[in-house]
């Protein structure tokens, strides 16, 4: 398990830590130390916990029971089943192109920066082990036919971030900002109106070159700067669509979105990725901030 | 994928996950979500006007009970039809009071003016959960106006099943109503005197009390559809007659009201007595009532849909259709809406009653048992189309603007051209403002 610091900044407490594979950060506007370690110990062990209920990387939690149940029903818990709910209402609103089940699709995607782009048949043998409307999801069962899995990787981690604010909501009514990985949200607003300033990862780049002025509310971004491949001149994206198996062309590198929720905000940053160059006109749709590049 | 907005749908479907009361408030705190209504009513032809102030508040007790609150105003003024028909000739009534007299030009309909009330309801719902899955809600409520207190009571048991995919609910209502109008309880079949020679009544007061008894299932069809169907009885059991409506006595030989030369009884000079008596309703009513609503939600717009059967033993049989489309307008919305209402008259609903062959020329005795002529126990049609427009404000509140446009049709049979209960046409303005608190 990876080190946890606390340290005291100007006008506030910094903590840092790892999990879901990102830097985690919180921020807090508490005098208090005692508090900001409660709220720190809080906001690690829930990011903890979503991560080892939900990563498909470990072999003993329910996503994991779920994938390897060889055509059996698995019952879940209300919390699994509120997650698969929300999944199949994206699959719905997105016209199929949220798909929870189109992770298989790495198996023959592997974005290392290579030209090794896959051809039609390797990607039809695994397109039929896509398609959520082939799973049956009913009563808090969930069946998937064999060779089929799900993967809740591409929530988890805006999820994790409005659980742990709920959580920090109940300690302290100060103001807390969760940010993991870039994906971030507050617990509400400072003092005398300041804002949050947080740093923006863009693409092609180390460093953070722009930051975001957060007085409330979450913001999430999705792209990679180093997840594509090159081939004959044109660059496939990571974003992949669930219907097609390609990679979704002209998709932008990088895509933020201000919204109420963390969740709700990576939703839309997600779904605007699959839009590919209509992307910014989606967004714009929604009526929400955001920042394409 | 279509490019479409989706926002609406997903900041629901995120605050399910999050289980969240809504993204933008914080938990902690109960609210009470307020919704303020003004309704202006009026009729044509200078009948009734209503201005209607009404408030609601409800909110959250704690994770498994909440209240509800009502208060409603209602000013009416204006004048209403009397019973009497149109004829031919002037027709001259006294008031409830018994003290003034008003008269009808010939061919006018009879309008009693003097018609003005306030009414003050006030009701309450509280809601408490039994278990995860059934709760009731029990509830009360009270008006007064001038010459009338109503009391009531009722108790809604409801349960879900099926993955909270059905519920069941049942209901039990009782009401008790007390009527005490200016003038007093009119004597059923004696007639209206003139101003100034008395009135026949039986009582200053009178009540009456109504019961009903509601089971009904709702269901979710699907992710876009629910369905309701509702069945339920009740019985009023008292006075239910109009105190102020009056039926006119006609002699058959010339069609007009009553006169000496017909009748000794309707000879005004000598008796005093109007050709006009008071009407008779069953002082038992059973009814029946089955109603179907179904809400379906389009990618953004909703279609709202219900529909009622009603059936009593008064003989009167409804059937209304309701539709409403909503329309989103990225934010804001236009809500068309189209109402069909359809009845039958009730079996004692006549034009008027005959000297001679209803009523004994001598001692004024009605035959029969029942008889009104209030148009609302006519046969009739009614059609309203409204339009509601409704925009979001700051915080969570909203703003709305209805309008709708009333139009009955009586067909009270075939009675002589000129005395027909009239049409009715009517508009409605409301303005609407719901808020968080």
């Amino acid at each position: 398990m990876s080190e946890i610091s606390l340290s005291k900044e100007s006008d506030c407490w910094r903590g840092n830590f790892t999990a879901m594979a990102s830097p985690c950060e919180v921020l807090m506007e508490i005098d208090d130390e005692d508090l900001a370690n409660r709220v720190m110990e809080t906001v690690v062990d829930e990011a903890r916990r979503i991560e080892a209920k939900f990563s498909r990387y470990l072999d003993d939690n329910i996503v994991s029971r779920i994938n390897l149940a060889k055509g059996r029903p698995v019952a879940v818990d209300d919390e699994t089943a509120r997650l698969i709910d929300f999944a199949d209402q994206l699959y719905q609103m997105s016209d199929g192109l949220f798909d929870i089940t189109s992770g298989v699709l790495r198996r023959v995607w592997r974005f290392d920066g290579s030209d090794r782009v896959p051809n039609q048949d390797e990607i039809r043998k695994v397109l039929d082990l896509v398609g959520w409307h082939k799973v049956n999801w009913q009563n808090n069962r969930i069946k998937l036919d064999q060779g089929m899995e799900i993967d809740l990787g591409g929530l988890g981690k805006e999820y994790a971030v409005d659980c742990c604010v709920t959580l920090v909501r109940e300690l302290t009514d100060q103001s807390v900002l969760i940010n993991f990985g870039g994906d971030l949200a507050t617990s509400c607003e400072r003092r005398g109106g300041n804002c949050w300033s947080v740093g923006r990862l863009v693409t092609g780049s180390d460093q953070s070159v722009a930051l975001f002025q957060l007085y409330t509310g979450a913001i999430a971004t999705s792209g990679d700067a180093n997840r594509y491949l090159l081939k004959n001149g044109v660059r496939y994206s990571h974003v992949l669509n669930p219907k097609t198996g390609w990679s979704v062309p002209d998709a932008p590198h990088t895509i933020s979105v201000a919204a109420s929720t963390c969740t709700e905000a990576g939703m839309f940053s997600t779904l605007a990725m699959l839009q590919g160059h209509q992307a910014r006109e989606f967004l714009s749709l929604q009526g929400l901030k955001h920042w394409v590049d | 994928m279509q490019l479409k907005n989706i926002k609406k749908k997903m900041s629901l479907a995120t605050c399910v996950l999050l289980q969240a009361a809504s993204p933008s408030v914080q938990a902690e705190e109960a609210e009470w979500d307020v919704d303020t209504a003004i309704l202006f009513y009026s009729e044509s032809d200078g009948r009734v006007n209503a201005v209607e102030p009404a408030i609601y508040a409800g909110r959250e007790l704690d994770d498994d009970s909440r209240i509800d609150l009502r208060l409603i105003v209602d000013v009416l003024t204006g004048a209403s039809p009397n019973g009497a028909h149109a004829a031919p000739v002037a027709q001259t009534f006294t008031t409830p009071s018994g003290k003034s007299s008003y008269t009808a030009k010939a061919g006018e309909t009879p309008l009693d003016d003097t018609f003005l009330d306030t009414r003050v309801a006030f009701g309450a719902d509280w809601q408490v959960g039994l278990d995860r899955l059934s709760r009731i809600t029990w509830g009360g409520n009270i008006s007064k106006e001038y010459d009338y207190l109503s009391l009531g009571a009722s108790a809604t048991y409801a349960r879900d099943f099926n993955d909270r995919n059905t519920t069941l609910t049942t209901a039990f209502a009782f009401n008790n109503d007390i009527i005490d109008p200016e003038g007093g309880i009119p004597s059923i079949f004696q007639p209206m005197r003139t101003a100034g020679s008395g009135i026949n009544r039986e009582g200053a007061d009178d009540d009456k009390s109504i019961t009903d008894f509601m089971v009904g299932v709702t269901q979710v069809i699907s992710r876009e559809t629910i369905m309701q169907l509702n069945l339920s009885f009740g019985q009023t059991d008292g006075y239910q007659n109009d105190p102020f409506k009056i039926v006119t006595i006609i002699d058959p030989a010339t069609g007009l009201p009553a006169t000496a030369s017909g009748s000794s009884f309707f000879d005004t000079a000598t008796t005093g007595n109007l050709p006009y008596v008071y009407e008779s309703r069953p002082d038992t009513r059973d009814r029946t009532v089955l109603f179907f609503k179904t809400v379906h939600h389009l990618d953004e717009d909703v279609i709202n849909f219900s529909y009622r059967y009603y059936d009593d033993d008064w003989g009167i049989k409804s059937n209304t259709f309701d539709l409403r489309y909503r329309y989103e307008l990225g934010g804001s919305y236009l809500q068309p809406h189209l109402r069909l209402y359809t009845q039958e008259a009730a079996d004692f609903y006549t034009h008027n009653l005959a000297l001679g062959i209803d009523v004994d020329p001598t001692s004024g005795a009605v035959s029969q048992d029942y008889a009104s002529n209030d148009y609302r126990l006519a046969k009739s049609e009614t059609v309203t189309v409204g339009l509601k427009y409704g925009v979001p404000l700051a915080n969570n509140s909203e703003f709305s603007i209805r309008g709708e446009v009333i139009t009955q049709t009586v067909d009270d049979g075939s009675v002589p051209e000129g005395e027909e209960a009239p049409d009715l046409d009517a508009f409605i303005l409301q303005f609407n403002y719901s808020l968080i608190w």
